[in-house]
């Protein structure tokens, strides 16, 4: 009896202390982290490819050079469209860094845009994440520097007005500050960010298509896409991967209206990082992502086949192209699917 | 007698002329981006007129307000106040703290005397400036600050205190909350050069 | 011997005096070089429309303060590459080469062959552009008239070909918006489309104009910000402050305007100039 009360107090104590040292490394604010050396020119990727994880490293300081474009784009079929771009691509090239790190923004805004542009990071700490620092007029640049001191995946966007404007032509994208020690190890990761377009015949340009104001005050998008073009992920542009791996998708919400019911027909989310935060919930079939907002999302392939990516309202997904798929390889495994057939 | 007069005489006139020489650089070689090529003219709160070169060869710590407003310039004016009582005493005499109207209309030099004299900003380094609309509105430019006439009296105003290099070159602005002894660190630092 | 002294005090005063005079000549010199305000006059022809004015209600600020314009003349067409070459050459101090930075900055001009000669294939009757503020003001005092305000600028600017003010109309802000998402409009020639109600040419389908006051539009940090909107010009606040929250094309002249300093030189950004006018039609 008394030995089993020692053990039991034990066992209390060493959880406890665990408890503790979790918690205690989760307060180490990333307001007094160090970073250090010389500040260097951070590697970023267009959709769906992320940079390399964090990993063990120290805050370091980075630069991160984003430029702002006004280009026409296919967004679907042969339909052009004139899109708003941080780095010539929607979404905007994914910037990965870790908590600690010291990141100075260097926003240059081109020479033929006919508009100021500027970000806004919701990873950033202080006024309009930047949003007012960063405005450049064409041809200008702007630039601001932040300490990354929350870990998670945040949306960043255009805030010049009109906002929804900006955001609807796609001017967002999609920042990662890892905890300290980096994500756990996983062995693919992609990068999909959703977004709603609104769009009508141009007046002025016949054959192109633009912003429609009136669609987007209804919330009526003719479009809800997965990174800014139909098909982004059919076809010869499946993401891949291969039974027994496991697979991490950085998703994000651009809206700039609604909200993602985001699911993957054929998997259930081992883990899910809810809004991109530390929480981690599992078992997950389908998680919201707000518009502005994000979720890390985790599974295991078990089997081989086309797993398809939707947002789970679908219409948007069957009508309006919110689709993707995931391709995955390898050897059947009936213990956990088995067709019977006749 | 006479001699030693003569000599005086001369060694004035020789001292006069090279003193006289002496000025030439200082209007010629302006950096292409210095205030000191604006040439606007100014009057102090002693009423004497001025181009903003004759600030030359002084770091400047410039603030525009105007002296009827109740809400933002007296906390500007008490920030100057405060970046004035930080600079060390060896450097003040090569710093000058340049406060611009922005309501030229109603900031007559005596009104700017008067403004002076209320807010203990007597002493050399205090100077007082105040133009017309139209130059005015070429100086904000210049600093970037934005500024509207809401009323007849009132005027709604960013607030920046900027810091220019003896040659009339800005060195950095304080926008918003100014750091104070950001402003101060900075004088002293080009007081080092 | 005061007799002499006088006369040492005498040859004193006059080596002082042109001491001075040679330190004045200096001073001029290097003026004539630099000055903005001693400008050569040049010949414009550009025909002036009339603008009755009257009160309207700005994009920015409370709902129910009217703001009132008075009567004005406008430049029918924007200033071309063609008016701002022979500006400058009536006045060096405003060639690409003079220009001092405070005054314009490293892309003024851009893309003129030399200081008297227009980029390669530019067309003479498209509007000058990366031009500054000050650059711009220089301009219209070189023609005896000035840059229009932004409430001159944006009273005119209600008007569509039929209508003095044409902001409830449905279709005016998207028709705006749709000339001003097409890139590289300023290569085309002045007054080839049709004038607004006024007479008044390539409102929107050109170029971003400077204005005389575009300073004006308070942003964040200001002294007044409970009147002001705080950081009116950034996501919630844009939609609180303004009278039009439907009128993007109206927040993307806005945004342009706060975006730039008055030594910018931009691709896309001209002006035009206007007048004051004791004629009251009404």
């Amino acid at each position: 009896m008394t030995n089993k009360l020692i053990m039991l107090s034990l066992i209390m104590t060493v959880i406890l202390g665990a408890c503790k040292n979790g918690t205690e490394s989760g307060h180490v604010s990333g307001v007094n982290m160090i970073a250090d050396g010389e500040p260097q020119v951070a590697e970023v990727t267009g959709a769906p490819n992320v940079p390399a994880p964090v990993g063990n490293r120290g805050p370091k300081k980075w630069i991160v050079n984003l430029e702002t474009t006004e280009i026409e784009g296919i967004i679907a079929d042969s339909t052009s469209y004139t899109f708003w771009t941080f780095n010539n691509t929607v979404p905007g090239s994914f910037i990965r860094v870790r908590v600690g790190d010291e990141v100075t923004l260097n926003l240059k805004n081109a020479a033929n845009s006919v508009l100021p542009h500027n970000i806004d990071l919701h990873a950033v700490t202080g006024p309009g994440g930047g949003a007012e620092a960063t405005t450049a007029a064409p041809g200008k640049e702007a630039s601001f520097t932040f300490k990354a001191i929350n870990p998670g995946l945040y949306v960043y966007h255009c805030a010049a007005p009109p906002v929804p404007m900006h955001i609807g032509n796609g001017m967002y994208g999609l920042i990662l500050v890892e905890p300290e020690g980096g994500l756990p190890k996983v062995d693919r990761e992609y990068y999909i960010m959703q977004g709603d377009f609104y769009t009508k015949a141009s007046t002025a340009k016949k054959g192109l298509y633009e912003f429609d104001n009136d669609k987007a005050v209804a919330e009526n998008p003719d479009y809800v896409l997965f990174n800014g073009k139909k098909g982004s992920l059919l076809g010869a542009n499946m993401l891949t991967a291969k039974v027994g791996e496991t697979v991490r998708l950085f998703v994000g919400n651009g809206g700039p209206n609604l909200t993602s019911s985001f699911h993957v027909i054929g998997e259930i989310f081992d883990n899910v990082y809810l809004e991109g935060g530390s929480k981690v919930s599992h078992n997950i079939q389908t998680t919201m992502i707000p518009a502005g907002g994000s979720a890390i999302v985790e599974f295991k392939c078990e089997v081989p086949g086309e797993f398809v990516l939707v947002d789970h309202s679908l219409s948007r997904a069957f009508n309006k192209g919110a689709i993707g798929k995931l391709k995955v390889t390898g050897d059947a495994n009936p213990k956990v699917f088995k067709a019977d057939h006749k | 007698m006479k001699m030693k007069h003569i000599s005086y005489i001369i060694f004035s006139i020789i001292f006069l002329f090279t003193s006289c020489k002496e000025n030439k650089p200082t209007v010629t070689e302006l950096p292409s981006d210095s205030i000191f090529n604006l040439t606007s003219n100014w009057k102090n709160q002693y009423g004497d007129s001025l181009q903003l070169k004759d600030l030359q060869g002084k770091t400047l710590v410039v603030v525009m307000i105007y002296t009827t407003c109740k809400s933002a310039c007296p906390i500007l004016v008490s920030k100057m106040k405060t970046i004035e009582s930080k600079i060390n005493r060896k450097e003040i005499n090569n710093v000058s703290l340049v406060l611009v109207s922005i309501d030229p209309e109603t900031d007559t030099p005596e009104k700017l005397k008067e403004f002076a004299k209320t807010n203990k900003m007597e002493a050399p380094q205090w100077i007082f400036l105040t133009s017309n609309e139209l130059d005015t509105q070429e100086f904000a430019n210049v600093l970037s600050l934005k500024y509207k006439k809401i009323s007849p009296i009132d005027f709604s105003h960013s607030n920046i205190i900027s810091v220019f290099s003896s040659q009339g070159q800005l060195v950095t602005q304080e926008e918003g909350t100014i750091d104070v002894d950001k402003v101060v660190k900075t004088v002293h630092e080009l007081a080092k050069k | 011997m005061l007799h002499t002294l006088n006369r040492y005090t005498f040859i004193l005063i006059v080596f002082l005096l042109s001491c001075n005079n040679q330190n004045e000549m200096q001073v001029n010199n290097s003026l004539s070089n630099t000055n903005v305000t001693t400008i050569q006059h040049t010949f414009s022809n550009t025909k002036m429309v009339y603008i009755p004015g009257g009160e309207y209600k700005p994009f920015y600020g409370s709902d129910s303060v009217l703001t009132k314009v008075a009567p004005y003349l406008l430049d029918e067409r924007a200033v071309t590459n063609s008016e701002f070459l022979a500006f400058v050459k009536a006045n060096p101090q405003w060639q690409r080469s003079n220009v001092k930075r405070i005054f314009a900055d490293s892309t003024y001009l851009k893309d003129w062959q030399s200081d008297t000669e227009l980029p390669k294939n530019a067309n003479p009757d498209a509007p000058i552009c990366y031009v500054s503020w000050f650059a711009a003001k220089a301009y219209a005092q070189s023609v005896a008239k000035r840059l229009p305000t932004l409430d001159e600028w944006e009273f005119m600017a209600m008007a569509d070909e039929t209508s003095p003010n044409a902001r409830n109309k449905p279709s005016y802000s998207d028709d705006i918006i749709s000339l001003y998402l097409i890139k590289e409009r300023q290569y085309n020639a002045v007054k080839q489309t049709k004038p607004n109600y006024w007479g008044v040419y390539n409102v929107f389908d050109l170029i971003w104009e400077w204005t005389d006051d575009f300073n004006s539009i308070l942003t964040t940090n200001d002294s007044r910000t409970g009147q002001y909107e705080d950081q009116s010009l950034f996501c919630a606040g844009s939609a609180t402050s303004s009278t039009d929250v439907l009128n993007y094309a109206a927040f993307m002249r806005f945004a342009l305007r706060t975006s730039v300093k008055a030594n910018y030189t931009i691709a896309n950004l001209g002006f035009r100039c206007a007048k004051d006018t004791i004629i009251n039609k009404k």
